[in-house]
């Protein structure tokens, strides 16, 4: 008797430390977005008030804002622009090719699929120069177009690595079949693998609309006033002072996280797959 | 890495009798078929030679030449390695890379220790434990720029959370012994979630015989840990240091940002250096020297990173 009662004090006393543990994970991790959205919400009175306000009537004039701010407008839509070809564009060139990585064998492909995977590893600002110097030199500078080449062509080594274990998984007797009908390959890619990699390339659009969605660096050179995305706009709040208008600055903040928050959360369960390169299962 | 290599399906393998489907099949389709591996290969490969290799080899050449924008592309003279001469003897670069060096391992360690706790706290088995499990992916996932400026704002001096909640009125970005720590700790806060669910989906792929074994023969739960648990989880631990070493490396966002490489370029990273080099001074040969001294560190730890994948391949 009292060593089940032992026992049970012992559980108890488990799972307040567990759930003391996942409390300060979540004050940790999740509450200092938590109070960013919070300042968002507030006056500038109340955001510059100390000790900080913890209760209020919350505001949305810092969004209204925004909202009809001109160059937020305009680097939020350059944005979608850019992240909407970048990944249309990558699916097209990378889901064929990642298929045919899976499915067939010919003279290169470990050398392929190496370099592509190194090349999802190399600096970005490493390559930023030549890269610049090059869009220079074929009149490209200061464009969206830029961006979207260089969005798509960092996707590729996401989506062929993610997509090549999502084909290699599927089972092939429904492609033979197709071909003993006299389906020719790319009819049968296209009526009969692609409809069945449907959940595959909902995950790997999602991880390349947030590489370009997330993207600073190469928007940061490629891009100019006109043509930059909303990482730009956000970093030239912050450089050198962030002044005052807090309101403004998280405001957009959260704006431009709120499809990336939505998108992580559908793709979660394949998001650290993905993000090893396939790796990891 | 999972090389599954399949058999090729289909006639490319004469798996199919060619005289039942050769009378369906005409010539077209026959075309289509021999080209279908080039034409679905071809412009991936095109698109990374454009993009990737003719920036890279040019910057390699750049590197041993002198060079300036206003000539033309290829008008620059060999000066062998003057470039990377110049650069090991600039201080500022030998301290952006001694600090980088420390700056990375000091984050990868901080992610790994505190990813491998988040994971066995993750991997209890209490209710409503999956809620903080999809909590932990938003910060993982959000825009680094949004990430920087969220921690610039707690750490603003007059009006910052976290010198409110310490009663302090420490100017943490602009001290140069706080900002490279106030730097890393954003990208630790950013990125030991990853670390933590790369951890965790190792931990739940784990058999449990062993642990089981281990419990009869009368171990604790710290020598179960030890000596059961971590070798068996060794695997996913190297991916996760070489995935973060890689990354780690290259930090810029949250640096430029929140210091711009200051204060007394103390945050100045090799990243910051190199874009410094690249766009602002535009001293464009020391740049690209820079960058191919990244790059190899960077090709290096790919090794490690192949090599590790291959041996063992997780599953």
């Amino acid at each position: 008797m009292s060593g089940f009662a032992r026992g049970r004090r012992r559980k108890f006393i488990r799972y307040v430390l567990t759930y003391a543990g996942l409390i300060s994970l979540f004050l940790v991790f999740v509450f200092p977005l938590l109070w960013i959205v919070g300042i968002s919400l507030k006056t500038r009175e109340q955001i510059f008030t100390n000790p900080p306000v913890f209760f209020w009537m919350p505001t949305f004039e810092n969004y209204a804002q925004v909202l009809t701010q001109s160059d937020f407008l305009a680097s939020f839509s350059n944005s979608l622009v850019v992240t909407t070809a970048s990944v249309t564009l990558s699916l097209l060139i990378g889901i064929p090719a990642s298929y045919t990585f899976a499915r067939f064998r010919f003279p290169g492909q470990g050398v392929a699929m190496i370099t592509l995977l190194i090349m999802r590893m190399l600096p970005p600002v490493a390559i930023l120069l030549p890269l610049f110097v090059l869009f220079k030199a074929v009149g490209l500078s200061n464009t969206r177009l830029s961006v979207i080449i260089a969005y798509t062509t960092f996707s590729l080594p996401l989506i062929v690595w993610v997509m090549k274990d999502y084909f290699a998984n599927l089972p092939k007797e429904l492609e033979e079949a197709a071909y003993i009908d006299g389906a020719s390959r790319m009819l049968a890619f296209r009526k009969i693998v692609l409809p069945l990699a449907r959940p595959g390339i909902v995950t790997a659009a999602i991880l390349s609309l947030l590489l370009a969605w997330n993207d600073f660096i190469f928007a940061a050179i490629l891009t100019n006033n006109a043509t930059r995305t909303s990482p730009v706009l956000l970093a030239s709040y912050a450089g050198g002072e962030t002044g005052t208008n807090w309101g403004a600055i998280t405001a957009s903040g959260v704006l431009v996280v709120i499809p990336v928050i939505i998108f992580s959360l559908i793709v979660q369960k394949h998001l650290v797959q993905g993000l090893s390169s396939g790796t990891v299962k | 890495m999972v090389a599954q290599q399949f058999e090729p399906a289909g006639s490319y393998a004469g798996v199919i009798d060619e005289d039942v489907t050769s009378e369906r099949r005409n010539a077209w389709i026959k075309f289509q078929d021999r080209i279908f591996v080039p034409l679905t290969i071809v412009p991936t490969i095109v698109a990374s030679l454009l993009v990737f290799g003719i920036p890279l080899a040019f910057s390699l050449l750049l590197s041993f030449q002198g060079w300036t924008i206003d000539s033309g592309l290829f008008a620059g003279r060999f000066v062998g390695f003057a470039n990377y001469q110049d650069l090991f003897t600039d201080p500022l670069f030998r301290s952006s890379l001694a600090l980088t060096i420390g700056y990375t391992i000091a984050t990868v360690t901080s992610e790994l220790l505190l990813g491998l706790g988040i994971a066995l706290l993750l991997n209890s088995r209490v209710p409503f434990v999956r809620i903080f499990r999809t909590a932990l992916i938003i910060p993982m996932m959000i825009t680094p720029i949004v990430a920087a400026l969220t921690w610039k704002l707690l750490l603003d001096p007059s009006y910052g959370l976290v010198n409110a909640i310490l009663g302090t009125r420490t100017v943490w970005l602009g001290d140069p012994d706080l900002a490279l720590i106030a730097v890393g700790v954003v990208n630790i806060w950013q990125n030991t979630p990853f670390v933590a669910i790369l951890l965790l989906a190792g931990l739940q792929s784990l058999p449990a015989e062993p642990v089981e074994a281990a419990a009869v023969d009368g171990a604790n739960s710290w020598q179960t840990f030890r000596h059961v648990t971590l070798p068996l989880l060794m695997p996913y631990v190297v991916v996760a240091v070489l995935l973060r070493t890689i990354f780690e490396f290259r930090s810029f966002e949250n640096i430029w940002v929140m210091t711009g490489g200051g204060p007394a370029n103390a945050t100045k990273l090799l990243s910051v250096y190199t874009f410094e080099a690249s766009f602002l001074s535009f001293d464009l040969t020391l740049a690209a020297a820079s960058s191919w001294v990244m790059l190899f560190i960077v090709l290096i730890f790919c090794v490690f990173f192949i090599l590790a994948t291959k041996r063992k391949e997780i599953q």
